[in-house]
């Protein structure tokens, strides 16, 4: 287990890139640490490595702190987001380089390079010159150099970042099952929710050098902290609505611009709010969690359609309602036009209430 | 506002043909995308729309006036770069000030549209920066605001919005679309980015290898795919491909995968006459479940399952193709489970198989 301990790290006199961090890496969890650009991501990292040291606080390893321990002694494999390889060596020699400094023997090297290299679909490639391939090509030589070897942890810096996305798509799955079959120990940054949520045992949320949120997939999507991890993670991103809450019965009323939906939190969701004059309301919802709403469905929300997003498989209204504009999804092939006002049903497992962007109540998710 | 047309346009760089030879209408007004990996000739049309580069043959008509001969500047076309080449020395303001002052547009109106365009990029409060700090999703929003303050009468962007995450994907991404409709502007947005086309654009030309391969609106280019590449690229998660032999069956067709038999329906008929021995059958995997209902039904072994929370990715090997069926969020099968995979026959596409070696080759 590696334990980061108040990390601070300040580069320079001003820029602070973490902001006295905790972060656990349990044994043999696969952690992404997910965050938009300049979130101290690839910091995180670095100080894992042993490459960056933390300006104050403790990095441990079972335990017993590692500061002083230098990066070559850590035993931990590195995929850099900038690639750093071997420009004077071939593809295969740049693959094969961590096990040959481990003393290992020919036959064991070649079966582990056409094994790493299969998988990467770099295989036609292991006598080409770095120079010579292209970004996503030199991205999964740097993943494999980094995967081939039995390591203590793997630290890999947004490794899939230059794939096109059905390589993503594709290495994602096999970085998923190579990672259970070592039983390895993983950290992976990503700016992709996507990518979070599929590979991660756990994923911590970094915003601004600060952990907003760090739990499993589903804790993270159901049971958001505040409004930014809300926001953050899930693709298409949540929605956000402002409302007047008030009790109705055994239930929360919610007055707004469009109407007054009917809404899933229980009446005593109403209580958690604290008594702050000013207070930003808001109630929080997915795109495929509501629904165009049918003449039968009560208590719908009302708003005009602003634009309308194509996703394939399935489409998005984008509708305004006061000052904001919340996402719904509906059919691909169900006709909706731009100005046409719409009604949206609320399920019963809908909808996440924030305060000044503090989750306070969150619907509980059907599963 | 302005239509552009393409007449048998080829650019060739010495003896590199980038541009085969295309041609294309875009009306006035309209937003089109064009989608292609990279090397794909799509940055070298549209710097030939903008004027940066010379045509080597064949023409390009703005407002149906022959332009070839036009400075890039007397286009009035604005592009924002992938490469947001900022000016270092001189403040986020100044830059998006840039092109307003070189049009020797009055002071106010300049304060005014630079703060207006800040506003909605979420820009305000770097303005008073340099460069230099800024984070490159940051800089690409400043390239963005850069373009599109000077309300040009086309629009070209240049992959605007990659490097960013999920979320400032879709802000960036509506902010466009609004924009677009607010002003109507003629947009082309070139992108390698699939959901990114089909998002925003009102019709999506796919290209490979200097040729258009498809040109059509994002509902036909997903559902209709004219042909294994665009089927392959366009769709998220990627479409799945399996090797498939065609045959008579009666007066129609069936085909043969994995061991299995498939009546086609009258749909696929005359994709199936091409086809033969020699056949490529396509499925998205949202058009696929676990499950043993249905004409098709096919063994599996699960390789993973990616629970993303609004739905799980089921990876599944078939034979010697690995699948990705799109399901339910409690469809939870762990791995090396054996599984039924049912095919739904109305969403199954059938192409040459020769026709994808040909681009599998371009891609390797």
């Amino acid at each position: 287990m590696y334990e980061l301990k108040a990390v601070h790290k300040r580069y320079g006199l001003s820029k602070v890139a973490l902001r006295k961090i905790d972060l656990v890496v349990r044994d043999r969890e696969f952690l992404v640490i997910y965050g938009p650009a300049g979130a101290g991501k690839s910091t995180v990292l670095n100080i894992l490595a042993g490459i960056t040291r933390p300006t104050s606080g403790d990095v441990r390893r079972d335990g017993v702190s590692i500061l002083r321990i230098p990066p070559e002694r850590r035993d931990a494999a590195m995929a850099f987001e900038n690639y750093a390889l071997y420009s004077h060596l071939s593809v295969g020699e740049n693959l094969a380089f961590p096990l040959r400094a481990r003393g290992l023997g020919g036959a064991e090297i070649d079966a582990r390079v056409k094994r790493i290299s299969g998988i990467l679909g770099i295989g036609h490639l292991l006598d080409r010159r770095p120079g010579l391939l292209s970004g996503g090509q030199r991205q999964r030589v740097a993943l494999g150099r980094a995967i081939i070897r039995p390591a203590d942890i793997y630290l890999l810096d947004e490794p899939v970042g230059h794939l096109d996305a059905k390589l993503r798509h594709k290495i994602r799955a096999e970085l998923k099952a190579l990672a259970e079959d070592l039983s390895a120990t993983v950290v992976f940054t990503t700016t992709s929710s996507r990518e979070a949520l599929a590979l991660g045992d756990r994923v911590a949320v970094l915003n601004q050098g600060r952990i907003e949120q760090a739990g499993t997939p589903e804790e993270l999507y159901h049971r958001p902290a505040n409004a930014f991890v809300a926001s953050f993670v899930g693709d298409p991103p949540m929605s956000f609505l402002s409302v007047t809450p008030s009790r109705d019965g055994d239930r929360i009323a919610f007055a707004t611009p469009g109407g007054m939906p009917v809404a899933a939190l229980p009446a005593n969701a109403v209580e958690t709010l604290r008594d702050e004059p000013g207070s930003k309301i808001q109630i929080g919802f997915r795109s495929n969690e509501v629904r165009l709403a049918g003449p039968d469905d009560a208590g719908t929300l009302r708003g005009r359609v602003d634009v309308i997003e194509n996703l394939g498989y399935v489409k998005i209204a984008l509708v305004g309602i006061g000052d904001d504009q919340v996402s719904v999804s509906f059919p691909a092939d169900q006709r909706l036009s731009i100005g046409e006002t719409v009604a949206i049903a609320f399920p019963r497992d809908a909808v996440h209430l924030f305060q000044n962007a503090r989750a306070v109540a969150h619907a509980a998710p059907r599963l | 506002m302005a239509s552009i047309r393409a007449e048998n346009l080829v650019k060739r760089y010495g003896a590199f043909r980038a541009v085969h030879g295309i041609n294309f209408d875009i009306a006035d007004g309209e937003f089109v995308a064009i989608l292609g990996p990279s090397g794909c000739g799509k940055s070298s049309t549209m710097r030939m729309i903008a004027g940066l580069e010379s045509i080597t043959e064949g023409a390009i008509y703005i407002d149906g006036k022959r332009a070839n001969e036009t400075r890039a500047r007397d286009r009035n076309v604005a592009m924002s770069f992938e490469s947001y080449a900022l000016y270092p020395t001189i403040t986020i303001y100044e830059n998006i000030a840039f092109p307003l002052r070189s049009a020797a547009i009055e002071g106010r109106e300049i304060d005014r549209r630079v703060r207006d365009i800040a506003e909605k990029m979420e820009l305000t409060s770097l303005l008073d920066l340099k460069p230099h700090g800024l984070s490159s999703g940051q800089a690409q929003r400043v390239g963005l605001a850069r373009a599109l303050v000077r309300k040009p009468s086309v629009f070209l962007l240049d992959e605007p919005i990659s490097h960013l995450d999920t979320r400032q994907r879709y802000r960036m991404r509506r902010f466009i679309k609004s924009l677009h409709q607010e002003f109507n502007y003629t947009m082309i947005y070139v992108t390698h980015d699939q959901e990114e086309a089909l998002a925003l654009a009102d019709r999506v030309m796919v290209m490979s290898d200097g040729e258009i391969q498809q040109m059509a609106t994002p509902d036909e280019v997903y559902a209709r795919p004219r042909n294994a590449f665009v089927a392959g690229f366009v769709g998220e998660p990627p479409i799945n491909f399996v090797d498939c032999r065609v045959r008579r069956d009666g007066a129609g067709w069936a085909a043969e995968f994995e061991g299995q038999r498939l009546v086609l329906p009258e749909r696929l008929h005359r994709a199936a006459e091409r086809v033969g021995d020699d056949g490529l059958a396509a499925i998205r995997p949202h058009f696929l479940s676990i499950g043993s209902s249905g004409p098709m039904v096919l063994q599996g072994r699960v390789f993973v399952t990616e629970e993303l929370q609004d739905q799980n990715l089921i990876f599944v090997d078939i034979g010697e193709s690995r699948f990705t069926i799109v399901a339910h969020p409690s469809v939870k099968p762990v791995r090396d489970e054996v599984v039924p995979v049912a095919i739904d026959p109305d969403h199954l596409l059938l192409f040459p198989r020769s026709e994808a070696k040909k681009f599998e080759d371009l891609a390797a």
